[in-house]
């Protein structure tokens, strides 16, 4: 304490009033981006192409609106969430002991990393080439069948015409989920790894199985390092629906605008009107993830305040606007000095 | 080999019968890569012991401690633990690796605390402490919160029990470590360098809580820097280096006059 005094007897010297680092190369770029700003405004107005009053009147039709909810919305929601599922059960399959699921979960992920979604689509689109009707059943029934002398044995338990089922949003669904849950299985993989080994050594020496250990101990630790990245996947998803025109589903944002430039011949501007509608939506979850972010992930594993901070908010989540308030900016409550700092 | 299992050969030089023998390992061998990390450790605690292992780093101290409760896997010897061979069965003159759950049982029953805590981050310390109580030993919740904060208490962090181990000091989040072994009614309790990790002020506080456990009689196998926690405390101290034990005995007489060179050195530097 005394020497705090000690301190503060002396007189506080002049604050510093020195001249800034000029930045002249500032100056020059803004007014390369002036001049360029200027001649894409002079574009987006002068040139007939556009036809704005003709994107602003179609890009808004019912089918449309129809396309946008029941095609891109929801068939982004639902590839997700059988993504993000089955992309969990992919990740911890490869990080298993077993070396019959970690072969199996290696295969998956590197079939659908490789073959890209637009293909994947459209094999899926025409898979009714392949088979005409889905049944299931005892495997390779006829073969067997035949083996014991009876012809055209069928142990069927139930099947589905193929182009009632995979046509269309189901095709679709199919592809964007199995390839999502492919990616979202790296991303899984990624954030379980990033957990300190000691939290399952310390599970594991209090008694706790695999399976408790990773639903009690490591998964919703490795939430915070997984959401982030889901958030891009997200974003990602909602523009690949886009892709749904080949398998082809008809009743999808892309394929409606595609069809109304083709039938009326003004192709550009529905184009222009796709890119409006698609940036609308990914601002829509770019503020969604920003949120997200803030709450589960921001620079974690950058600082350890940063950490910190997280702590302090999933401790007092349940009241969580003391947490959305308190940690705009620097927040210099103290919490920095967790471990050192406070004896007990 | 096969007498092994049956513990009389190893009570008769000492009259205390009464003590039985509650660790037990036999020329332990471990090695990592080309590293020899353990080169035949010989071991033995009896039930209510406190027995520290001193060692230079990379003496395999604490790979051997890891290696009481399966964490490390052994590649030559045995241990035993409360007469229960650890990580294998012996049945037909052979060792049978046991399953995944079957060690999760015997690690019921010895508890570790970890140099760096090792807390779960996102569970308050009660939730920390009453975990396994739950979902392994499958206690009612109301009874694991209930000894929960009993064991908390004692350990003196009577109010932090709803506390994130994020706002707690390294001192505390120990202390709660020790509880949330605790909670499991251990045999024996194995610490792996506790204090290692803690500013020095913070060092007294987990060392008092382990003083309290050894007057309990837990057995207590502690690797630690402390030689005044090992003269004062120990019942026994084994000094390792290089893989293998260089020299055990008590505590005072070890640290007073220490018969081996490699001992000497190493104490002269730590004293």
């Amino acid at each position: 304490m005394s020497t705090e005094e000690a301190t503060t007897v002396r007189a506080r010297p002049e604050p510093i009033k020195a001249v800034p680092v000029r930045h002249p190369g500032r100056w020059v770029t803004i007014a390369v981006l002036a001049v360029l700003t200027a001649m894409f405004l002079h574009v987006l107005l002068t040139n007939d192409a556009f036809q704005w009053s003709f994107m602003i009147d179609n890009m808004f039709r019912p089918p449309i609106i129809n396309g946008l909810v029941q095609g891109t919305v929801l068939m982004t929601v639902s590839a997700m969430v059988i993504g993000v599922g089955l992309g969990v059960a992919i990740a911890v399959m490869r990080l298993s002991t077993n070396p019959i699921l970690r072969t199996v979960s290696w295969l998956y992920t590197w079939f659908f990393r490789a073959v890209p979604r637009l293909v994947l689509l459209a094999v899926f689109g025409n898979i009714g080439i392949l088979w005409s009707r889905l049944e299931f059943g005892v495997p390779f029934d006829t073969q067997i069948g035949q083996l014991f002398g009876i012809d055209g044995m069928e142990l069927r338990l139930f099947g589905f015409d193929s182009r009632d089922v995979l046509t269309g949003f189901m095709a679709g669904l199919l592809g964007l989920a199995l390839s999502e849950a492919a990616y979202m299985a790296e991303i899984v993989r990624a954030g379980i790894q990033s957990v300190d080994p000691g939290q399952g050594e310390a599970a594991g020496a209090l008694g706790m199985s695999r399976g408790q250990t990773l639903r009690r101990v490591v998964l919703p630790q490795a939430m915070r390092m997984i959401i982030p990245p889901t958030g891009n996947e997200t974003i990602a998803m909602l523009k690949d629906t886009s892709l749904l025109m080949y398998v082809p589903v008809s009743m999808e944002l892309f394929f409606q605008l595609d069809a109304v430039g083709k039938r009326t011949f003004q192709i550009f501007p529905m184009y222009v009107a796709a890119c409006l509608w698609y940036l609308l939506l990914s601002s829509i979850l770019l503020i969604g993830q920003y949120f997200l972010e803030r709450h589960f992930g921001k620079g974690y594993g950058q600082t350890e305040r940063a950490r910190f901070r997280l702590r302090n908010l999933a401790a007092e989540t349940g009241g969580g606007a003391a947490g959305a308030g308190g940690t705009v900016g620097g927040t210099p409550d103290g919490t920095g000095s967790g471990t050192g700092g406070t004896p007990g | 080999m096969t007498g092994a299992t049956i513990p009389e050969q190893a009570t008769p030089p000492e009259a205390e019968a009464d003590a039985t023998v509650m660790v037990r390992a036999e020329n332990v061998h471990k090695s990592s890569g080309h590293l020899e990390v353990l080169r035949g450790v010989d071991l033995e605690v009896r039930a209510g012991e406190v027995c520290c292992v001193l060692g230079p780093s990379g003496s395999g101290k604490s790979t051997f401690l890891r290696c009481i409760n399966h964490l490390e896997k052994i590649d030559g010897g045995r241990i035993w633990v409360d007469d229960e061979l650890v990580g294998y069965r012996e049945r037909g003159g052979r060792l049978h690796e046991l399953r995944e759950k079957e060690v999760a049982a015997q690690r019921r029953s010895i508890g570790m605390v970890f140099q760096r805590f090792n807390l779960f981050p996102h569970m308050t310390a009660l939730e920390n402490v009453i975990e396994a109580p739950i979902r392994v030993r499958r206690e009612s919740r109301a009874e694991a919160r209930k000894r929960g904060t009993d064991l908390l208490e004692r350990v003196g962090l009577a109010d932090k029990v709803n506390t994130y181990p994020g706002k707690l000091s390294g001192g505390q989040q120990q202390r709660v470590a020790i509880a949330r072994a605790l909670a499991m009614r251990p045999k024996v309790m194995l610490f792996d360098e506790p204090t290692s990790a803690l500013d020095p002020e913070l060092v007294g506080e987990v060392l008092d809580v382990m003083k309290d456990l050894a007057r309990d009689g837990m057995t207590m196998i502690v690797v630690t820097h402390e030689i005044g926690f090992a003269r004062e405390v120990g019942d026994s101290l084994v000094f390792m280096d290089g893989g293998v034990v260089v020299e055990s005995g008590l505590p005072r007489e070890v640290i007073a006059n220490p018969k081996h060179e490699r001992t000497r050195a190493f104490l002269a530097k730590v004293l």
